[in-house]
């Protein structure tokens, strides 16, 4: 029987889900750490800031893992990707540059920058699904 | 650009999986190009070509013009 998608691109889909399932766990394992030996330990300021960068290690891993994935994909898939890229950059930057003057003009509350990585990873997946659906 | 991707591969009774196996790409990706949402890469194109065995202008024509079929 034929396959939906070519044997390459599945590997490396099962590349993908391993790599992300490996940095997802190391990213919460580094942020247990570092929120226990904060709370606990007292730690002078420059292992709190080498602490705090720990969590980016993961999250170089996942843009390793994703930029592999992608150029595993044939080309119409790097476009659909490509085209949902632009999409996050734009939603993303727009929406962090409006409420930055909301937070600062209409005194919205704070919201911190650590959501920058989930509302690209969300807009990206809701990009791609619809970009995926005007090219059907 | 318009392409006769349908017709070819219908009368060599293949699915768009079987082509798209032989072309060694997704089976959206032959979607795409069939319903001439996507233009393939030159690159792709003569891949294209090779599976057919025939001329790219035989498969592909430019704006509305339809490809040259084979006589």
């Amino acid at each position: 029987m034929s396959c939906e998608v070519p044997e390459s691109a599945k590997q490396a889909g099962r590349r993908y889900t391993r790599g992300m399932l490996l940095a997802g766990a190391l990213y919460v394992g580094l942020v247990a750490l570092g929120v226990t030996v904060i709370r606990q330990m007292s730690p002078p300021q420059w292992l709190i800031i080498v602490l705090a960068l720990l969590p980016a290690l993961p999250a170089l891993l996942m843009l390793r893992t994703y930029l592999t994935f992608y150029r595993a994909l044939d080309e119409f898939q790097r476009r659909v990707q490509a085209e949902a890229a632009l999409i996050t950059l734009a939603v993303v930057t727009l929406a962090a540059f409006s409420y930055g003057f909301l937070e600062e003009w209409a005194g919205f509350p704070h919201v911190p920058l650590i959501w920058i990585i989930p509302a690209v990873v969300i807009t990206w997946g809701a990009s791609a699904f619809f970009v995926r659906a005007r090219y059907k | 650009m318009r392409n006769r991707l349908k017709v070819l591969r219908a009368e060599r009774d293949w699915s768009q999986a079987d082509l798209a196996e032989r072309l060694e790409v997704s089976r959206q990706s032959v979607n795409a190009i069939e319903t001439g949402k996507y233009d393939p890469s030159l690159p792709l194109a003569f891949k294209i070509a090779r599976v057919f065995a025939l001329p790219i202008e035989q498969i592909f024509s430019e704006g509305d013009a339809p490809a040259q079929a084979a006589e």
